[in-house]
């Protein structure tokens, strides 16, 4: 059972000593910050080892948390860094929107979906899937705004960029994210979107 | 110009001014392309509203707080102690050291011809020579290498750490 005290309560609590205090906390957000690092990463291993780290990261710096911003916001910047960070060291190949490995993938996803698979899975799961083709910061950008509940100058802080920015790569990541849905969907997308 | 598709997404957002809302909202009203791509983008927004966020492992806690124990494990001495009690040491040794010197220098003699330092008699100051052997200097040097050691070591944490995030 997750702990009903705020996040600002259970920071002091763990500044106080109690390390079950910051355990509640990490269980409170480990979905997001998970999720956030798979935006990343692209694997689950992987995307686990960076949430962990941001995780031990927060608790080193927790000592020098302002209480400025929401907790949230603040352990986002934290992923963001360390995330991207991993990509630097991995040297991971990221996805184009136009890359033709993309394509291929996209291609033999649409000749799944002739086979109804589109009925037994949930929107959910291809929407999901494909943030997951998307550039990094584009989901990064679209995880943020509508999983994380943050607003635009809450993402700006984030990312280290101004609200205006982040609301013209929101849009732009909707965009690209609406051309993959309808590539890859097809006919179906018209239901899905 | 803002595109339709921009304008459309800053009212669903409601990042538009009101002047501008009153505006869509007209052209919604009004205008069947705007309506239809309104109904769409909306459609797709709360679909992206109810995506739900991937679950990490079981063990995932347990993982991040094995983490921070060994964290707490691998803290270095200096910031371990508590402040107090190096302060408490330091004040000892300054006190100590301060009161010896007032004893000495209230105990000089100092004439034009003669200097001599007249020590109480109860005052017993050991001979070093017994003290300073072979082993004793192997002792210290030991513990010099040990202490070069520690605060190499804590040089290279106190690197570490900068390189590191710093929210």
């Amino acid at each position: 059972m997750q702990s009903k005290l705020s996040d600002i309560e259970l920071i002091q609590q763990t500044l106080s000593g109690n390390q079950a205090a910051y355990a509640d906390l990490v269980k409170r957000h480990q979905r997001f910050v998970f999720t956030l690092a798979m935006r990343f990463c692209k694997g689950r291993e992987d995307a686990e080892e960076v949430a962990q780290d941001c995780f031990i990261k927060a608790y080193r710096s927790l000592s020098s948390f302002q209480g400025q911003s929401k907790f949230s916001t603040w352990l986002y910047s934290i992923v963001y860094t360390t995330a991207m960070t991993f990509l630097r060291k991995k040297r991971v190949d990221t996805d184009s929107i136009d890359d033709e490995n993309t394509y291929i993938q996209l291609e033999n996803q649409s000749s799944g979906l002739d086979n109804n698979i589109a009925e037994k899975r949930s929107r959910s799961y291809y929407l999901n899937e494909a943030i997951g083709r998307l550039l990094p910061d584009d989901a990064a950008i679209i995880t943020l705004f509508y999983m994380g509940e943050q607003s635009l100058e809450e993402i700006g802080q984030t990312l280290g960029i101004d609200p205006n920015t982040a609301k013209v790569k929101l849009f732009r990541a909707r965009q690209r994210l609406k051309e993959k849905l309808e590539k890859s969907l097809k006919e179906e997308v018209k239901e899905l979107i | 110009m803002n595109t339709m598709e921009e304008r459309l997404w800053s009212y669903i957002d409601g990042t538009c001014d009101e002047n501008e809302r009153k505006a869509i909202d007209t052209l919604i009203a009004t205008d069947k392309t705007y309506s239809a791509k309104f109904e769409e983008l909306l459609n797709f927004d709360q679909q992206l509203s109810k995506m739900e966020a991937e679950e990490p492992s079981m063990g995932f806690t347990y993982k991040v707080m094995e983490g921070v124990r060994a964290e707490h494990a691998r803290q270095p001495l200096k910031a371990a102690i508590n402040k107090n009690i190096i302060k408490g040491i330091s004040g000892f040794f300054i006190v100590t050291i301060s009161l010896m010197l007032i004893l000495m220098l209230s105990t000089l003699h100092i004439t034009p011809v003669s200097f001599s330092v007249h020590l109480p008699e109860t005052l017993k100051i050991p001979d070093l020579k017994n003290y300073v052997n072979g082993k004793v200097l192997n002792y210290f040097f030991f513990f010099d290498a040990v202490l070069a050691l520690v605060l190499v070591d804590a040089y290279l944490r106190r690197r570490k750490g900068k390189q590191a995030f710093k929210p």
